[in-house]
């Protein structure tokens, strides 16, 4: 077995030797990866912090957006390149850190960093911004005075999971508000977010000292306190027991955006159980399933199928079955540790007790098949699947009889992936927004998100700045004072 | 083929006790050899199978008979989930039945359930082991309960296995000091004290969270004691989030520090509702230590999605085969991680379910929030 061996992170002004140093360690089929991860005292974190926000200031403020865009586009193209080195890596030691799928990886990577180019970028700057040099100076409002968005001095993110590449979507959210940015890594996938640093410095040397990334083990209080109390704002990714930690380190002035786990699901309209697009409709959703083995929060853990298409939901059931086998040739299940497998176990025999008092219940696949479909024939309260592949198909008479099971999980719920005709759509997206869905996708897009994508439902820039406003007043008494006044 | 395959034409109580003698005389022996087990196993399994409708369904949902098991390794083991959503058990039904529940941990929890027609088996199987692994040659001694007691709790195994305890091993200044206010630790206090004046060996047995609330208050009062050579502790059931959770060195280095027994006499219990017979380790001087059961039970270390035993010296998924399970299954499949090692296993903890790696909500988180 070969060992590999990467530095994560990006911490300018600490040279190695002053930083104490963690090993994380991978392992994959006939390779191990330890990858090094700096950590730094409470006071090199308060000393990091000053730092950033200086940087950020004396450079990346005076910046304006397009500029700031068109160094994201040419870090992002370096990555796009399949014969760029940092590429290579990736595609090189990504699979190995998650034990995803290499291919699954390679496409799912090139996919989300499409989202990040120059047009995508102004995209989502837009959705947030109708004048987008609202942040770069004071423009005039409809209302009177002028106006212009701030981003903080200090925006520090916690990261959180395995879904390669996720960091850089607060970062790069973080960098066109021109905030100076501090980012502690995952653990699951401590290296993407430390590599985008440094491109992003290796195209413009002036961000040195306006982002870095570092690590500690989570709930390290003494680290949080003092890195919290620099920010002006936090966001953090997480379960809602660890977002329920790092909240009570956060002063309480500081802004904490908190971006929990959710829970996704499919629905399939009898309109898209005709003989000849039921399968297509199962592709689709097989392969929503199969992305990152449904660990991404906009992953589907079931689908509620409506009854009285030609295709009955339980023959859907079979034909999602068939897919998943399928696509396990193309993109192989990751190798389960044990309490993966544990998990998974409990979940099948859940399901095998429930076809004991539910006869009309089916588990498809055999018990060491690397994905099984459980079908009910009866809508029954939301629950998540043990993920990795497992998935439930839920039988309903009509796909509204859905909105009040939903609804008792209003604080969990994200996206829709949803096969249906048009005028449902609306109709449903109506119900579902209302019960606190924040994303209706097609069925196959639901694991990548387009760009300028609320995130569950909020707005990624907007929420990171401040409005700073002269009034009409301030502006019209300013007159009274000019050295021209009459 | 074997003793116990026993006439279908008895009556149900005529045929427990027929099966209870049996397995009465298998206990009884000083050992069993590979092939006395396997047939008292398959002929259980033969039993439980014919008798026991739900456990025959979950067979034949997994495809085995007792025409295709072979080996007491083939016996489908139920998962311990299962004795909340069947009824396992070979006898119907009846009023008199001890019943022991699980511990749900919230009230919407449904409870597991293990019927036992009779305690003849349960209690021999616990008073046999528990004299060789516990009391190690001493006929009785004092003891301290830090638990209910069996009056307190009559669905709780362990109150019961406690109160078997003091009945047939404990001396008659045994006493309980869980009321429901909470520890008695002044009457504890006293007790311990006693023990050490006049140099009584004292034996302390509960929940190891119990153990927990007992040295947290000793460390609060600055108390401590100098048990006498022969006293020793048994602990159960780990922490359970009832007290703050301590690493297993520190846990037994304080009780060793806080009471004067060492760690070595400071022994581990691990049984379960959904057993009839219990493990030991041969206390806690190493850790993690060895844990080991009796001749009538046999424990293997499975994948847990295929029930397929791992490479030894893999870490799996402990299932037991507990002969002593007569009435239910004897086969058990649990949520328990562990590694085979010479002489038994390490038992590395519940397989607790999977940390979300991703951002996908997983079943645990969910569950926790249904609860609140």
């Amino acid at each position: 077995m070969t060992t590999l061996h990467a530095v994560a992170g990006y911490l300018p002004g600490f040279r190695a030797e002053e930083l104490a140093w963690q090993t994380l360690h991978f392992e994959g089929p006939g390779e191990r990866l330890e990858v090094a991860v700096p950590e730094l005292s409470p006071a090199q974190w308060v000393a990091l912090a000053e730092r950033v926000k200086q940087g950020s200031r004396a450079y990346l403020k005076t910046r304006t957006v397009s500029q700031i865009i068109a160094v994201v586009d040419r870090a992002v193209a370096r990555l796009l390149d399949p014969a760029d080195p940092w590429r290579q890596q990736a595609d090189r030691l990504l699979p190995l850190v998650t034990g995803f799928d290499a291919e699954m990886v390679r496409l799912g990577l090139t996919a989300y960093l499409k989202t990040f180019r120059q047009p995508q970028l102004q995209r989502f700057v837009a959705e947030d911004f109708a004048n987008p040099k609202l942040l770069d100076e004071f423009q005039p409002r409809p209302k009177g005075g002028f106006a212009k968005a701030m981003g903080p001095d200090l925006l520090v993110h916690i990261w959180a999971g395995n879904v390669p590449g996720l960091p850089i979507w607060s970062l790069i959210s973080g960098l066109l508000v021109k905030a100076g940015n501090i980012g502690k890594l995952p653990g699951a996938e401590p290296l993407f977010a430390g590599w985008f640093a440094r491109l992003l410095v290796d195209e413009d040397p002036g961000l040195a000292d306006c982002l870095a990334v570092g690590w500690w083990k989570g709930g390290d209080a003494a680290r949080e306190q003092a890195l919290f109390a620099q920010a002006d704002v936090v966001l953090a990714y997480g379960g809602n027991a660890a977002l329920q930690a790092l909240r009570q380190q956060v002063p309480v002035t500081t802004r904490f955006l908190g971006y929990g786990h959710k829970l996704s699901f499919g629905m399939v309209s009898r309109a898209a159980l005709d003989a000849r697009k039921a399968q297509g409709t199962a592709h689709l959703a097989a392969y929503d399933v199969v992305r990152y083995d449904q660990q991404g929060c906009y992953s589907p853990q079931l689908f509620f199928v409506e009854r009285g298409g030609k295709v009955s939901p339980r023959d859907f059931s079979q034909y999602l079955a068939h897919e998943l086998a399928s696509f396990e040739h193309k993109f192989a299940r990751r190798v389960l540790p044990l309490d993966d497998a544990a998990s998974v176990a409990r979940w099948q025999q859940a399901q095998e007790m429930q076809l004991f008092t539910q006869p009309g219940n089916a588990l498809i696949g055999e018990a060491d098949a690397p994905w099984r479909v459980a079908y009910a024939d009866q809508l029954q309260p939301l629950a998540p699947s043990a993920l990795n592949r497992t998935v439930q198909v839920v039988a309903v008479d009509r796909l509204e009889d859905v909105v009040p099971v939903i609804g008792r999980s209003r604080a969990f719920l994200q996206t829709v992936g949803l096969a249906a005709a048009p005028a449902e759509l609306f109709a449903l997206a109506e119900a579902l927004g209302r019960a606190g869905v924040t994303r209706i996708s097609a069925l196959g897009a639901m694991t990548a998100p387009e760009a300028g994508w609320h995130h569950d439902g909020r707005f990624n820039l907007l929420d990171l700045v401040q409005m700073v406003e002269i009034e009409q007043s301030a502006e019209l008494a300013a007159e009274r004072f000019a050295p021209y006044a009459d | 083929m074997n003793a116990i395959n026993t006439p279908t034409d008895l009556s149900p109580q005529a045929r427990t006790a027929a099966i209870v003698q049996g397995l009465l005389a298998f206990m009884a022996r000083d050992g069993a050899s590979d092939e006395a087990f396997n047939q008292q196993a398959l002929a259980l399994f033969v039993h439980q199978f014919q008798h026991n409708p739900a456990f025959q369904r979950f067979c034949r949902q997994k495809g085995q008979t007792p025409r295709t098991v072979n080996r007491w390794q083939g016996i489908p083991a139920v998962p311990i989930s299962a004795f909340k959503a069947l009824t396992l058990s070979c006898q119907p039904l009846a009023d008199t039945d001890r019943v022991f529940m699980t511990s749900g941990t919230t009230q919407g929890d449904v409870k597991g359930k293990h019927h036992h027609p009779t305690l003849a088996v349960y209690d021999a199987s616990m008073r046999a082991n528990f004299s060789q692994r516990f009391m190690r040659g001493t006929d009785r001694m004092a003891m301290g309960i830090l638990f209910p007691t069996e009056v307190e709790m009559p669905n709780s195994s362990l109150a019961h296995y406690l109160a078997l305890a003091v009945q047939d091993f404990g001396t008659a200044g045994s006493q309980y000091f869980l009321t429901p206010q909470g520890l008695d630790t002044a009457r504890l206090c006293a007790a311990l004290a006693q023990a050490e004046q006049t140099g009584t060996p004292y034996a302390l047995l509960g929940a190891s969270y119990s153990l927990v609330h007992l040295m947290d208050a000793l460390l609060q009062q600055g108390r401590s004691f100098a048990l006498p050579a022969g006293s020793r502790v048994l602990d159960t059931g780990g922490f359970k989030g009832q007290s703050r959770d301590i690493p297993m060195a520190q846990f037994y280095a304080q009780l060793s520090s806080l009471l004067g027994v060492p760690a070595s006499h400071c022994i581990n219990m691990y049984g379960m509702t959904e057993l009839s017979t219990q493990f030991y380790d041969a206390g806690n001087a190493v850790l993690p230590s060895v844990k080991s059961g009796p001749h009538w039970i046999r424990s293997r270390l499975v994948n847990p999605m295929t029930g397929e035993e791992v490479a030894h010296g893999a870490h799996g998924v402990l299932a037991h085969c507990d002969l002593a399970n007569f009435n239910s299954v004897t086969t058990i499949l649990t949520e328990d991680v562990g590694v085979a090692v010479d002489g038994g296993f390490l038992l590395l903890g519940r397989a607790e379910g999977a940390q979300a790696k991703g951002c996908s909500l997983a079943v645990e988180a969910f569950l926790q929030a249904a609860r609140v």
